[in-house]
């Protein structure tokens, strides 16, 4: 991922949930508070690019050398609902919903923590998902746009799945989509030289 | 209440719609600017802060004063998410700007005709303009290697060696092989493909049929 990729610089803006663990008096800007000290427990939703580094900062406390600024909880779009769902037809949630950038934000979230089962889960919902993907990128029609109703096949079910991809599945779909088509026309144009 | 880093998300949001377009919408001042201000805010904040102990002790120990190593901590966080957004916003349009002075557009010409030709205002920064402007002559310079191979030209082979083309606007006379021909507004020619690829790129002439 590069530093200057979009995506990733989005999924940095999507909130977590974070809980401060010590007092601070000049950010009490972050609960809506300017000009208060922001308690330690207090509860405040922090973008990625801010909690990430919070949550693993060293504070220079030798006696709890573990402790940092704030702990955070995994933020809904990971969290057990979704989780639950996933595991019971990973094909039916749509995952755009829940984040553009569902996929990133599970990443950075496993970084900063054990989620075993979390890890888990979002690799047997990537692996279903993409071959479901691969099958309606080759079925869709020859149009440059996607997901239009004259296409050949796809269904309701079919486009309601596919409004629902995140980002990266977005880019899989076009590839999967353009590469299909590329070949086709290679072949016709081959057919129509000899 | 907005938050440091709002008006960066801003910025790389109207990156990330720029990434599907053909053209480039205009440079966004206000925006820019704001989040440049608020880098100098935040700086000025950051010093403020360490003063006192720079005064007394010479150097911060984050570990006397965690509050004041958090707050500082966050202020850096913020600095650095707007270079990363100002960075990734400039970046994605310059890539597109180069992509389309490979493609043979004429874009200063093009942005001034989006904003409806109104002189002065153009979709570009004036500093993006010079970049075209630079990056256009070391295109040039790169193409004077090989002046017996277009560079920039098309790859496909054309079907036909003569074409109809309509003239969009005035482009003067050009010399072609058959003699010269006098390009005029609104008038029609059959000429050959390769004498005038380069005027339809340019948005000069319109290839008919």
């Amino acid at each position: 991922m590069s530093y200057y990729d979009l995506d990733a610089i989005l999924t940095g803006a999507e909130k977590i949930p974070c809980t401060f663990q010590l007092d601070v008096p000049e950010l009490g800007y972050l609960d809506n508070n300017p000009g208060y000290t922001l308690k330690s427990g207090t509860k405040v939703l922090l973008p990625l690019w801010l909690a990430e580094m919070l949550a693993i900062a060293d504070m220079g406390d030798h006696q709890n050398p573990d402790k940092s600024f704030i702990a955070f909880d995994l933020p809904p779009a990971v969290g057990k609902d979704v989780m639950a769902a996933l595991k019971a037809d990973p094909r039916s949630v749509p995952i755009r919903n829940q984040s553009p950038n569902f996929y990133n934000l599970a990443k950075h979230m496993m970084d900063l923590a054990e989620e075993r089962e979390l890890h888990a889960v979002v690799r047997k919902t990537f692996l279903t998902r993409a071959a479901d993907i691969s099958l309606h990128a080759r079925k869709s029609g020859g149009a440059v746009s996607k997901g239009e109703g004259s296409n050949l096949g796809i269904g309701a079910a079919g486009e309601e799945f596919l409004r629902g991809l995140d980002e990266w599945e977005r880019i899989l779909f076009r590839k999967a989509h353009d590469g299909a088509r590329s070949t086709k026309q290679w072949i016709e144009g081959i057919k129509k030289r000899y | 209440m907005p938050m440091y880093g709002d008006a960066g998300l801003k910025l790389v949001q109207h990156a990330k719609r720029t990434q599907n377009l053909t053209h480039l919408p205009p440079y966004q001042t206000e925006l820019v600017r704001s989040v440049a201000k608020e880098v100098r805010d935040l700086h000025k904040d950051a010093t403020n802060l360490l003063e006192p102990f720079l005064k007394v002790q010479g150097s911060f120990d984050p570990s006397t004063d965690p509050a004041t190593a958090c707050t500082l901590l966050v202020n850096h966080l913020s600095m650095r998410r707007n270079k990363r957004c100002l960075l990734a916003y400039h970046r994605t349009r310059t890539d597109k700007l180069e992509d389309l002075v490979w493609s043979g557009h004429d874009v200063l010409d093009l942005s001034a005709q989006q904003t409806g030709g109104e002189s002065g205002s153009s979709s570009l920064s004036p500093q993006e303009e010079d970049y075209v402007r630079q990056y256009g002559d070391l295109l040039a310079a790169f193409k004077g290697h090989w002046t017996d191979i277009d560079l920039t030209g098309s790859l496909e082979p054309p079907k036909d060696l003569f074409i109809d083309v309509r003239v969009l606007k005035d482009a003067g006379e050009i010399q072609t092989e058959y003699g010269a021909i006098n390009l005029t507004k609104n008038s029609q020619f059959f000429v050959r493909q390769g004498d005038v690829e380069r005027l339809i790129a340019q948005g000069y002439l319109q290839k008919l049929g």
